[in-house]
């Protein structure tokens, strides 16, 4: 009788040992401290506004117009937002677009269901009603309650241009297009508070925390529900805050955040430009161009939401999504009609294998007639790495590169030039050799085994690790280190909007936890919106305060 | 391995000065309109569309459509092909064009590689009517539609294939596709597209299977009637081709493949497509109906009618293309799933 009970003791002594080395893998080591960056003013991204007004007018409202050229700083538009200006001409299609969306926000039926009254009483002008519409649409669009005053100033206005116009709903429009061109709208424009426990510090005040926690998991304005955890003030508790990111992450709207951060990340603003000439690759026509892009965002969609996988293994993962379109161009049968998205694994024989050899990568880091391992290279170094190439000298001869009669057959043979002269060896040693790992794969990321009857020979090294082709570089890509750091880099970056220095603790911590958490983005993307740090703000830029460090002051 | 016809056109031997119709090219409906009333009367008739044309085969005896109704006038005979050349193969066994049990007598071609006793009665009889020929676009009209259509999509798929460049025993099927061609910005159909078959009541509509084999990388099909559903000049065309043979070289992947077939046409059917092309079909005018009627089934010289004696079928050949293309099979096209990305991967694995 005894020997049972002893097993009992044991196996419950075990299991509360492992709890509780799970419960500190967990915990980990404490948060470091940070300085914080001072709040942030930045221009919406066309995504976000387009976005926003989906979610508060719905998707069948049609946003037309062009945005001004973001600019991308550190690596991210996220980063560049800080920057970005409106230009006059920017200023007309903000305006142009916003009363394009009123005409359409105020026509029947989207009125019937946004408007609080019914709209047969439509003159004399209904004040309560068009208070309450202003105030509901603008707490949305503004990412906070309206004052009293900002809701006044607006119904006036409405009132003004219903008398003239002789209808309720044409003040309305006025109203509505006031605010789709307001600053409080366009620009995120975060506020700080004093912070009441610890005299001279500053807090990010509740619907600046609302309007990062949302823009960085949806990457849009904050909902309903999470402006009024706001305006309760529990954003400020570590608890409350919590029960809003579980809240956020478990919404399918995760998708689209996800989805903007990778897409930023891996630049496919770039898409826009992507063009190839038909003359040599005709397949590669606007469809591919549309689906190329999807494609690889819905496989890290897949990968990093629904299977919640490894973010490592997105550079040897064989599954992915496929159309007609992209199906001609891989050269495989696809049974889903057209225009559907089916998922798809490649063949294990086959030599595709992680994002880096979808088409998508492929060939917008090409010329548009060939292919270019330096390109390749240092998108690959960039953007997955986070490593520097250095653009080219304005002086380099590429003659001898372009020459028709070269008799230099392949890529390699060509690019050799290049790693003998010393202006150019610096930085293609870097590039070179990653980039034609992925010479199998023509300019339109095609297979092909031969380059003008030359076999092509794609075996090589990144940062030490070999491989003999396109099969092999995924894994070599997989175990680099860097590319977690990177990632980690990014996604912080992206999320606060500045970029932290190397020696940062916080970036140690994050890198560190990320591996305790299996190299799960979902979960990185939870450490960093509950974290301090992310909401730490400061009277002065980290890079001031490092410069100062440096300085000794 | 599969392939998807991307262009069908009737062979023709057209030399640049048309030597091969020395009393030049036929004279078509609007000639015969144009001496068969008087000027007045001519003006009198309206245009419809900016163009008497609909009017130009309304010339029968007591007015009636003579491309409807072919015997309702008597025009001169066609003017047929005369010269020596033709694409095409020798269909009925017999180099000398006598009659046998399965073809009635009639003139033959030599090949274009020099073999003797080609049959293409459908070259003799189309050679020299303007609107066949390539630059007459009836053809080139019908391509056209199919390709922006993508109507009368001709599947073929090729089983058994052990090897690519040789192999004995082989099948091949023919089948309809169903949906649009997938097309670069210049018209071209790409290779490698997916297809699905045309289906009824889950089943292939047309799926006629031949033996075949495959030498130095040309496939060629054994003798078998076999229907070809093409589309072109607004009309659906169900054509059989009766003891069909096929030859395509199925080493070509990036581009276009070229083919051939060659096999016995029945004159109804071809004639049921003349018949059905429209009135003010702006080719109309330059061939004569009544003429054609009665050619075709003078120059008939196979498939003898039991009962009569009389041939009803053309000795014929067609140059085709087509490209690479992936073949959807009913099973595999009802298995899809477009749940989303819960999905099974493996069961799209291809």
């Amino acid at each position: 009788m005894t020997q049972p009970v002893a097993k009992l003791r044991f196996a419950f002594f075990v299991t509360v040992l492992m709890a509780a080395a799970m419960t500190l893998s967990a915990c980990g080591p404490g948060e470091p401290k940070t300085s914080g960056a001072p709040p942030d003013v930045r221009r919406l991204t066309e995504e976000q506004y387009r976005n926003i007004i989906a979610d508060v007018f719905g998707s069948a409202v049609v946003v037309s117009g062009r945005f001004d050229m973001p600019v991308r700083t550190e690596g991210l538009l996220a980063v560049g937002a800080r920057e970005a200006t409106v230009t006059a001409g920017g200023m007309r299609q903000f305006d142009e677009t916003a009363r394009a969306l009123a005409t359409q926000v105020l026509s029947e039926p989207l009125l019937n269901f946004l408007l609080p009254c019914a709209l047969s009483n439509q003159m004399p002008f209904d004040e309560v009603c068009a208070s309450s519409f202003i105030g509901q649409v603008g707490r949305l669009l503004f990412r906070r309650p309206l004052t009293d005053e900002e809701i006044g100033v607006r119904v006036a206005i409405a009132r003004q241009a219903s008398e003239s116009l002789g209808r309720f709903e044409d003040g309305l429009h006025i109203a509505l297009s006031n605010m789709l061109v307001d600053p409080q709208f366009l620009f995120v424009t975060e506020r700080i508070e004093p912070d009441a426990k610890v005299p001279g510090q500053l807090l990010l005040e509740s619907y600046s925390i609302a309007s990062r926690l949302s823009f960085l998991l949806w990457n849009s304005g904050p909902d309903d529900a999470l402006l009024a955890a706001a305006q309760a003030g529990v954003l400020h508790d570590k608890n409350g805050l919590e029960a809003q990111v579980e809240r956020m992450l478990a919404s399918p709207r995760l998708e689209t955040g996800v989805r903007a951060f990778f897409g930023d990340m891996l630049k496919f603003s770039d898409f826009k430009f992507l063009e190839k000439d038909t003359e040599i690759y005709p397949v590669f026509g606007a469809a591919a161009v549309k689906d190329a892009r999807e494609q690889t965002l819905r496989t890290i969609a897949y990968h990093v939401i629904d299977e919640d996988a490894d973010y490592r293994d997105l550079f040897t993962t064989r599954k992915t999504f496929m159309t007609r379109a992209l199906g001609q161009i891989y050269r495989v049968q696809v049974t889903a009609p057209n225009g559907v998205w089916v998922p798809f694994e490649f063949p294990a024989d086959e030599f595709r294998g992680g994002i880096q050899s979808h088409l998508g990568f492929l060939a917008l880091h090409s010329h548009p007639g060939r292919s270019s391992p330096t390109l390749r290279g240092k998108a690959i170094r960039n953007t997955l790495l986070c490593q520097e190439v250095p653009d080219p000298p304005p002086d380099v001869d590429f003659t001898g590169f372009n020459n028709p009669d070269s008799p230099s057959k392949t890529a390699r043979q060509r690019l050799d030039a290049h790693s003998t002269s010393p202006a150019c060896a610096g930085c293609h040693r870097i590039t070179d050799p990653i980039g034609l790992a992925l010479e199998n794969f023509d300019g339109a990321g095609q297979f092909r085994t031969a380059e003008n009857g030359e076999v092509i020979d794609v075996s090589g090294d990144l940062d030490g690790i070999a491989f003999n082709d396109a099969s092999g570089f995924g894994p070599a890509l997989r175990a680099n280190p860097a590319i977690n750091s990177c990632l980690v880099d990014r996604l912080y970056a992206y999320a606060s909007g500045h970029k932290l220095g190397p020696k940062d603790a916080f970036v140690g911590y994050l890198e560190e936890r990320f591996a305790a958490d299996g190299y799960r983005v979902k979960s990185l993307f939870k450490r960093i919106a509950t974290s301090e740090a992310f909401y730490a703000v400061s009277a002065v830029s980290p890079a001031t305060s490092a410069a100062a460090a440096a300085a000794g002051q | 391995m599969g392939f998807v016809m991307t262009m069908w056109n009737t062979a023709m031997h057209e030399t640049p000065f048309m030597d091969e119709c020395p009393q030049g090219p036929t004279p078509g409906n609007y000639e015969l309109w144009e001496a068969s009333i008087s000027p007045e009367k001519r003006r009198s008739y309206p245009e419809v569309l900016g163009t008497q044309m609909r009017w130009l085969t309304f010339r029968g005896r007591k007015g009636e459509d003579v491309c409807e109704q072919p015997m309702s006038i008597q025009d001169p005979p066609l003017t047929i092909v005369e010269g020596k050349y033709s694409y095409g193969i020798d269909l009925d066994g017999n180099s000398d064009g006598t009659a046998t049990p399965k073809s009635c007598a009639h003139r033959t071609f030599t090949g274009m590689n020099g073999e003797a006793g080609v049959d293409n009665q459908m070259y003799r009889l189309l050679g020299c009517i303007q609107a066949w020929r390539s630059t007459g676009h009836l053809e080139t009209n019908a391509n056209s539609q199919r390709r922006t259509g993508g109507l009368g999509m001709i599947l073929v798929e090729i089983t058994g294939v052990d090897d690519i460049r040789n192999d004995d025993d082989v099948k091949v099927t023919f089948y309809r596709g169903i949906g649009s061609f997938n097309l670069d910005s210049k018209n071209n159909v790409l290779p490698f597209g997916s297809y699905d078959i045309d289906i009824e009541n889950g089943k292939p509509r047309y799926d006629d299977t031949v033996d075949g084999r495959i030498s130095n990388g040309v496939l060629t099909t054994q003798p078998a009637d076999v229907r070809l559903p093409l589309y072109g000049n607004y009309q659906y065309l169900n054509q059989l081709i009766r003891d069909m043979r096929l030859e395509l070289n199925t080493t070509e992947s990036e581009k276009p493949a070229k083919g051939m077939v060659y096999g016995y046409y029945a004159v109804e059917q071809f004639y049921d497509y003349v018949r059905g092309l429209l009135s003010n079909f702006p080719m109309r005018h330059k061939y004569s109906c009544p003429a054609i009627y009665v050619a075709a089934h003078e120059l008939a010289d196979g498939h003898p009618d039991p009962d009569t004696g009389k041939c009803t079928t053309l000795s014929s050949a067609f140059k085709f293309e087509a490209v690479r293309a992936f073949i959807n099979h009913p099973s595999k096209v009802d298995a899809v799933n477009e749940a989303g990305r819960k999905t099974s991967l493996a069961a799209n694995r291809p």
